[in-house]
């Protein structure tokens, strides 16, 4: 039976500031959700991709009756979404879990936020206890009932907003974006959550992701643009048409972006294999030539880097000194940044990399250790820690946060002027950084508020370009970021490397992104640093690095399993590119 | 942190297990009691009540200190003003037109007493009561009045969802002032006009964000059913238990006392 009907069903916001929000730079009235016709089978797993305002969000909430349709209808479950006396069932019959896991909780203690939903639709007090106590464990959340929630990580905050959903017992869970904000660790955790859901209750999901690994376990995907559906199949027929994805911003699973490239070099790689498992039995089966060695060695050498310019000696710092708050967040580290690298550095969310960034330009002080900019000891008497912040500048997570000015241009300004450029000075450094990241001048005098969410991290990241510092950290630049924006963010780092001779140091959770774009890594665990080196010397401690959380890049991961089928291959290639490199010759 | 007024101490005691309506209804006994005592036996019955209650707590006492200091100076204030502004009884001190009188000493005792106890009892309160059971029952004392037109159900919310909030904002807080520090943002700077403007950049976004978490918070409440106190339920329903009617006797006992105990001038 179909559960959800869409049928020819628009929707437009009406409104300047949502289309300017939306990154929907039409005229006013243009449908953000387009003509659609969209129908899912109870308990199927449907995930929709498309880059930021292509129309999924507004679809998600067209179907959980939270926006009416301007044109068309919504069924859900034969109950009609346009009238008001149907709406409590379908929400209750449709829950929905959005992007931001602080701005969905409502109550002060978990089990009570669990039981919001529940109550509202009327439910018996000894049912609710009944019904969060088993939402708890669906989501393995039970130890955490009693709570409060502001304590909690945002993949455990998410694994709360699905408790309360199933609190109601829903039939279907929309999650719109869900996993954006997420570490690795937390995402994978909330897809086999879901996952479990869809196979053991027989939960309709519908999965919204600017992941496409996490596409490809669903039934159907569904692509959008422009409020339209421009694509649908199962993963298999979405994920070959490698050309048509790339063309509406959108990335390829590992398996298959491997096979795409191959391609491209003229070898006839199947185009419909994306798992990786098809993968590896296409590469046992027709690999020519097994690699004489287990390590792979790029053809062009690695840069290497001498001169210091960053110094962090024995640095500990310990938050809410001698209060019974009391918590080690660094532990003696000690790490040298050298001129002209990029360093990323990685970890789980809790293993100190944000705090340590904040000791490399004195945001705070460490309770012990020293840090030396240049040589110089930025805390030692009489040494200005603006000199400091001027060198070294920060991008914070999610910088469009600390946009406050009333046009773009102003707040890139406000650096600079800051640190005491003149007038005529920084408004050349503005032009230069904003050139840096792609913004063009048309954008100047607009206000920060009407950009999209990845132009705000752009201008972002050119009001600390601008100050012209020595040394640029970014703490995870391309957080909750479409794979179109992630690219343009990385493009970005890359320019302001060479175009203005900076160091940069990136704190990151994509191993994919890592790989490709650092010159070393850095591995913190429990506030220490357990790994440094290269990208391949580090991978190779994979025991460590699974102890800290960290899983290899997925074309690694691809590598493992054809080494495991007894085929002689490189264990230690980790890019796409590396591995194109190394099959174009074999298969 | 200075002001302990409003944490919740929690851990496990006959005062906390109290439903939080009959601790509200005892601080309302206990400061009509005060205020309507007049002599000494009434304030050492008070001070002990309120010593057995706290000791019953496992609230160390330091910390319902700690929670007077706030007021300290509300409390001097009033004593002073009282100290020389009642010029009835024996006169004590004389200074210009400063007068120090046996009454205004003995008012200035009273006012001390009762304005500590006070704050000490409402203290205790807040230390023994998670927010979460406050804002409850607020909602059920309030909500009788909710026939003429007490908004009893979203005055609850709105407290919850503030209570929820503060810690998430204040952590928003810190991360854009660091922000704003690295872009080279100085908060410490002289003068009030100085010191607004240099806070635009740690307010603006401030407001930003805190408008766009009440839009997507609205939009996730209304996602799952909310639609204020229509056929909605609760998961724990507040009852009363036999401590709880034993805690009012007690309750009654000492206003009796107190009333029984007046001086009648």
């Amino acid at each position: 039976m179909r559960f959800i009907e869409c049928e020819k069903v628009s929707f437009s916001y009406s409104n300047d500031e949502v289309l300017a929000e939306k990154n929907i730079d039409f005229k006013r009235n243009v449908f953000a959700v387009d003509h659609i016709d969209f129908s899912a089978i109870e308990g199927e797993f449907i995930a929709i991709l498309g880059h930021n305002g292509s129309g999924k969000s507004t679809l998600a909430k067209l179907i959980n009756g939270i926006f009416k349709p301007s044109e068309g209808r919504v069924i859900v479950d034969g109950l009609i979404s346009a009238d008001d006396k149907n709406i409590w069932e379908i929400r209750k019959n449709v829950g929905m879990v959005f992007q931001n896991p602080d701005n969905q909780i409502v109550a002060t203690v978990v089990e009570e936020d669990v039981a919001f939903g529940a109550e509202n639709i009327g439910i018996e007090s000894r049912e609710i206890i009944e019904r969060v106590k088993k939402s708890l464990a669906a989501v393995d959340m039970s130890e955490y009932s009693k709570t409060a929630p502001h304590l909690l990580s945002g993949g455990q905050k998410q694994r709360i907003a699905i408790a309360g959903i199933l609190a109601m017992k829903p039939k279907c869970i929309i999650l719109d974006e869900a996993t954006a904000m997420l570490d690795p660790i937390g995402r994978k955790k909330i897809i086999d959550i879901i996952m479990r859901l869809n196979r053991e209750e027989k939960i309709t999901i519908i999965l919204i992701t600017h992941f496409m690994e996490e596409a490809l376990f669903a039934d159907k995907v569904f692509v959008m643009e422009n409020g339209k559906i421009v694509m649908s199949g199962m993963p298999k027929d979405i994920f070959s048409e490698a050309e048509r994805l790339k063309s509406l911003g959108l990335d390829l699973p590992a398996a298959a972006a491997i096979g795409y490239n191959l391609r491209k070099c003229g070898i006839n790689v199947d185009r419909n294999i994306v798992y990786d498992e098809e993968f590896v039995d296409y590469v046992v089966k027709s690999i020519k030539s097994e690699a004489k060695d287990k390590e792979y060695s790029r053809v062009e050498k690695r840069e290497i880097f001498n001169d210091k310019i960053i110094e962090v000696k024995n640095v500990s710092y310990i938050y809410n000194e001698s209060s019974a708050f009391e918590k080690k967040a660094i532990k003696n580290v000690t790490i040298d940044i050298f001129k002209g690298e990029i360093v990323a550095l990685i970890g789980k969310t809790g293993s100190g990399k944000s705090t340590l960034v904040q000791t490399l330009n004195g945001l705070i002080k460490p309770t012990d250790g020293e840090i030396f900019v240049n040589g110089r000891n930025i805390w030692e008497k009489g040494f200005k820690i603006k000199e400091v912040r001027k060198k070294v500048g920060i991008v914070f997570q999610y910088p469009e946060y600390q946009l406050f000015e009333e046009t773009v241009f102003k707040d890139a300004m406000f650096g600079p002027l800051n640190m005491g450029f003149s007038e005529e000075e920084a408004t050349l450094r503005v032009i230069k950084a904003f050139k840096a990241v792609g913004i063009g001048s048309e954008l100047f005098e607009k206000s920060p508020f009407e950009l999209s969410g990845g132009q705000k991290r752009r201008v972002a990241i050119a009001g600390v370009i601008a100050m012209e510092p020595e040394v640029l950290i970014l703490d995870e630049p391309t957080a909750g970021l479409d794979p179109k924006g992630r690219d343009e963010i990385l493009a970005n780092i890359k320019n302001a490397r060479s175009g203005f001779d900076m160091t940069v140091v990136m704190v990151s959770h994509s191993m994919e992104e890592v790989c490709g774009i650092s010159d070393r890594v850095i591995v913190m665990n429990n506030g220490e640093v357990i790994l440094s080196g290269e990208c391949g010397e580090v991978f190779q401690n994979g025991e460590i690095l699974r102890d800290s959380g960290i899983s290899p890049p997925a074309v690694n991961v691809i590598f493992k399993k054809i080494i495991d089928r007894g085929v002689i291959v490189p264990h230690n290639i980790y890019t796409v590119s590396d591995a194109v490199d190394f099959f174009k010759e074999r298969l | 942190m200075k002001v302990t007024i409003g944490q919740y101490y929690p851990v496990e005691s006959v005062i906390h297990k109290i439903d939080p309506r009959m601790k509200i209804l005892l601080l309302i006994i206990f400061i009509a009691g005060v205020f309507f005592s007049n002599n000494f036996l009434g304030y050492i019955v008070s001070a002990l009540f309120l010593g057995v209650s706290i000791k019953l707590s496992k609230v160390p006492f330091i910390f319902i200190f700690r929670g007077l200091r706030g007021f300290l100076f509300i409390i001097l204030f009033t004593v002073v003003i009282n100290m020389f502004f009642i010029d009835s009884g024996k006169v004590l001190f004389e200074f210009y037109f400063f007068k120090l009188t046996s009454d205004g000493v003995w008012f200035s005792v009273q006012m001390i007493c009762r304005l500590g106890f006070l704050t000490a009892a409402s203290s205790l309160l807040t230390f023994t009561t998670s927010p979460i059971q406050l804002t409850h029952a607020i909602e059920r004392i309030l909500k009788p009045f909710s026939r003429i037109g007490v908004p009893a159900h979203d005055i609850a919310m709105m407290m919850t969802i503030a209570i929820r909030f503060i810690p998430t904002l204040l952590e928003e807080v810190e991360k854009i002032r660091k922000a704003q520090m690295a872009r080279g943002a100085d908060f410490d700077v002289k003068g009030i006009k100085n010191k607004a403007k240099a806070f635009i950049p740690l307010l603006v976004p401030l407001f930003v964000s805190a408008f766009r978490r009440a839009d997507d918070l609205a939009m996730a409440m209304e996602a799952r059913c909310y639609r204020g106190d229509v056929n909605r339920t609760t998961m724990y329903k507040l009852k009363l238990e036999k401590l709880d009617y034993f805690v009012l006797l007690f309750g009654f006992l000492f206003l009796a006392f107190i009333f029984f105990t007046i001086d009648k001038r």
